[in-house]
């Protein structure tokens, strides 16, 4: 009973962060220089066709009434309709955010797998030759621009050895029934291997990084001491219990990069040209184009949240020592 | 506000009680508009450069940097509140008429709202281009179109520096060399090209790309530049501008100009749209109806003046409420020939509403054209496949737009084959022309652009409305610095607003008699009674700032 009024609670105060969220959004783009208006001016425009496009999108109407109405419509589940591509909001950022959530996950996925073992490996061989090098390599890789990395691997893996493909998600005039059948295809995940690549090289250092601080200290508590003593196998020991305990942490971080990693994939679909919501975000914000910008930023934050809520909940089922009581 | 008018009270007083030789203010700091480096890098080089010249004439120039949003509002819809600004005109096809440009940008009637944005008022000016607009003889229409640049370049409303050139490329092993159309004024990225080139190989689709996302496939609505490359392979229309640069008859048979105001079309008779429908004469004065509706307002300044439209078999008589020269380019060869049995109820629903005719997105967009449409991924691709069934269907079998936003990487697609045609190259042009030297499968071409780059001066706001002022500073800066420098010689110098690349119309006289320097800029000032005091230029004797802060 008591779980269910937890839940009821954590909803509640998602719902408040949405909706601050959105409050701010709408208000921040409004303060941004620049009109709405430059996205599509023609010099064919008679004034008269300028006002009837202003009072169309209501940007004649006072700033607190704008507001109302967003919010109204958008409890019908109406994002509006773009100022630069006339069309309704929802339906480009649909169309994109499966993009974006594909290469999100995959890539973190990876660079988590890759993160926990390595994580692990390191604590391991704590004061090893392996670590002392290791280390200072996670965090030169995790420093690196994520741009910068990008152009590498298309300079080296796409234009010198000819294995991947540059930009996209198919190869060209390739045509696929559903999305089901698209992400599913061989080529599909030949042309999301570099951006995964750059974004799991981007993001594996955290993972790393805190699988491997967990370890050292977990390692120092007495129940790893005690399965030592029993004379369990050092394989036994590390993975079965030292890392399975190392792992939580790790984990709930899991939630949190969801939110750093979309921030890198406005650099990555720029630079493998892969049709997502970043980058859609991009061009949104440099037109102006306030509905558009504003949606986009809301699925991001809508998702970023949910996993938040997620890591929440799910924090108190693999570790029983946390209740929400 | 307060300060400059009681300065100037009171050397009007002092003037008047000491009978000393008139005052003389100095010029107040000058703005320079432009935008940033990393969106404009020539604009933003040129304009470092000119201020940089300016300032040796004893001129306070300040440099602002605003992105083109911000650019806009500054600008355009602020017309008496700037100084000067770095400005661009891009080339379309249709704009190989002088027409747009000699009129629009200049005459008085566009001040107010319209393209004249500087404020240029020249009643002799407005006169000829009255003149050429009316002239259906093209050798006399020529010599008055000449006579406009002349007087243009006499007056200096804008200073012009350079007509940029377009680079393309194309990879010669996928496609003949010999068959790729380099169209005058616009380059090989044109629809000739998509029709004409021939495989020379199993590849037989172009790909091709592009660094802006397709925003509509509407014929009814122009939407941008890359857009515009698909409606024009998918709609027909009566003429299209040639690889010369001139109209001629696409979807019309013949024309022929009855009298001064009438023209009469003959359709072709084999055209079919793609739901496979017969093209009718119909349909074709429906879409200039449409076109005119209120309900595709961007298309509506190119019908306008058409009286009337009446149908006689094959035929399509036009009558013009008056004599219209440019009428074939920006009329015949603009608007897209539409299906009538689809967009009439659509033109119907959108009266009643409060959009228009723009947010019309058909799902499957029906045409008559070369290319058929055959699919879009949001931002990321269009392909269209060859129309077969077209009296100039294409040789190659579909045309593939990939959505490129990395520059770099495109040019790296080139090479590695991803993409066969190089359509859009917003970088350095110099990477792209060394690129093709290295590979011997890469052609690289270059042409001169109808577009031009220039420095816009605001003829409301002193001293720019004194015509010497204006070509002092024009002539302080050499064009074949800003040439070289700003655009790495992938460009021309300018002094008229009709590109070179419009053989005809073009005055080359405007640019070959063109001098400068800074000493020059100097004696002209001198000449024309500005001096510099205490290193800061001062307004001719009698004249105050009224503008200062």
């Amino acid at each position: 009973m008591k779980g269910i009024t937890v839940i009821g609670a954590r909803l509640l105060q998602t719902a408040f962060v949405l909706l601050a969220v959105i409050t701010i959004l709408f208000f921040m783009f409004r303060l941004m220089p620049g009109s709405p208006l430059a996205a599509y001016i023609d010099p064919n425009f008679t004034p008269e066709q300028q006002a009837e496009l202003m009072a169309r999108f209501g940007l004649d109407r006072p700033l607190w009434q704008q507001y109302f109405i967003y919010i109204g419509n958008l409890l019908q589940g109406d994002l509006g309709e773009s100022f630069f591509y006339r069309q309704p909001v929802a339906e480009r950022v649909f169309a994109l955010l499966p993009n974006t959530l594909i290469l999100t996950f995959t890539s973190l996925i990876v660079a988590y797998l890759f993160g926990v073992l390595a994580g692990a490996y390191l604590a391991w061989k704590r004061g090893a030759m392996v670590e002392q090098i290791g280390v200072p390599l996670v965090l030169t890789t995790r420093a690196m621009p994520e741009f910068w990395l990008g152009m590498l691997l298309l300079a080296v893996f796409s234009f010198g050895l000819g294995w991947f493909p540059a930009g996209g998600t198919r190869p060209p005039g390739a045509e696929y029934d559903s999305l089901w059948a698209l992400y599913t295809s061989a080529d599909f995940w030949r042309h999301m291997t570099l951006p995964v690549l750059t974004l799991a090289i981007y993001s594996q250092g955290l993972p790393l990084l805190l699988m491997r601080s967990n370890m050292l200290d977990v390692m120092r508590e007495d129940f790893v001491t005690m399965a030592r003593i029993k004379g369990l196998s050092t394989f036994s020991v590390v993975i079965r219990h030292a890392a399975r305990n190392a792992l939580l942490p790790v984990m709930t971080s899991f939630a949190i990069a969801v939110g750093y990693q979309i921030q890198g994939n406005v650099v990555v679909e720029t630079v493998f040209s892969w049709p997502g919501l970043g980058r859609e975000l991009v061009r949104a914000v440099s037109t102006a184009d306030y509905p558009l910008a504003q949606g986009a930023f809301l699925m991001i934050a809508v998702v970023v949240i949910l996993m938040n809520l997620v890591a929440d909940l799910l924090y108190a089922a693999l570790d029983p020592r946390v209740t929400h009581e | 506000m307060t300060l400059p008018l009681k300065k100037t009270a009171l050397a009007a007083m002092l003037s008047v009680a000491m009978s000393v030789p008139a005052f003389a203010d100095p010029i107040r700091t000058i703005n320079l508009v432009t935008r940033p480096q990393a969106a404009q890098p020539a604009e933003f080089q040129f304009t470092q450069l000119i201020a940089q010249e300016w300032r040796k004439l004893g001129l306070d120039v300040n440099v602002e940097v605003m992105p083109w949003e911000q650019m806009i509002q500054a600008i355009w819809f602020s017309r008496d509140e700037w100084d000067t600004t770095a400005w661009q005109m891009v080339g379309r096809p249709e704009r190989s008429d002088p027409d747009e440009i000699v009129y629009n940008l200049f005459h008085s009637t566009t001040a107010e709202k319209g393209f004249n944005f500087i404020g240029y008022n020249n009643p002799d000016y407005d006169a000829l281009v009255e003149k050429q607009r009316v002239a259906l003889d093209p050798d006399e229409r020529r010599e008055i179109v000449r006579a406009a640049q002349t007087l243009l370049a006499e007056d200096q409303p804008n200073m012009m520096l350079a007509h940029p050139k377009s680079t393309y490329a194309v990879n010669t092993s996928v496609w003949n060399a010999d068959s790729v159309v380099d169209q005058s004024g616009i380059g090989i990225r044109n629809t000739w090209s998509y029709i004409q080139m021939e495989p020379v190989g199993d590849v037989k689709d172009i790909v091709l790309n592009s660094s802006d996302n397709v925003t509509a496939i509407n014929p009814l609505y122009i939407s941008g530049g890359t857009d515009s490359w698909i409606t024009e392979l998918v709609w027909d229309r009566l003429m299209r501008i040639g690889p010369d640069g001139l109209p001629q008859p696409w979807a019309a048979e013949s024309y022929e100009w009855v009298d001064d105001t009438t023209i009469t079309v003959t359709l072709r008779d084999d055209m079919m749209w793609h739901d496979g429908k017969p093209v009718t004469p119909e349909d074709v004065k429906f879409s200039f109806e449409a076109a005119g509706s209120g309900e595709a307002p961007m298309y509506s300044p190119f019908v306008n003046g058409i009286a009337d439209i009446a149908i006689d078999g094959m035929n399509i008589t036009f009558n013009l409420s008056q004599p219209s020269a440019p009428f074939l380019t920006a009329s015949l060869s603009k608007i897209n020939i539409i299906p009538k049995h689809i967009w009439e109820s659509v033109i119907e629903e959108q009266k009643t509403l409060e959009t228009n005719a723009e947010s019309f997105q058909e799902e499957v967009p029906i045409g008559s054209g070369p290319y058929r449409f055959s699919s879009w991924t949001l931002n990321e691709e269009v392909v269209l496949a060859a129309n077969g069934d077209h009296w100039a269907a294409p040789e190659a079998e579909r045309w593939i737009l990939r959505i490129v936003p990395n520059v770099e990487a495109a040019l790296g697609m080139l090479r590695s084959g991803e993409i066969n045609f190089l359509s859009d190259f917003p970088g350095d042009p110099t990477v792209v022309v060394s690129a093709a030297e290295e590979d011997p499968n890469l052609t690289a071409v270059s042409t001169v652009d109808i577009g031009f780059r220039y420095v816009a001066f605001n003829h409301r706001r002193p001293p720019f409305d004194d015509a010497a002022f204006r070509k002092a500073l024009s002539a302080s800066v050499d064009r074949r610095l800003i040439v070289g420098a700003a655009f790495r010689g992938f460009a021309v110098p300018s002094n008229s607003v009709v590109s070179p690349a419009l053989g005809f119309w073009h005055n080359e006289s405007t640019v070959e008699g063109m001098t400068a320097g800074v000493d020059l800029a100097k004696e002209m000032l001198a000449e024309a009674g500005y001096e510099v005091v205490d290193g800061q230029l001062n307004y001719p004797e009698g004249v105050s700032e009224t503008l200062g802060e």
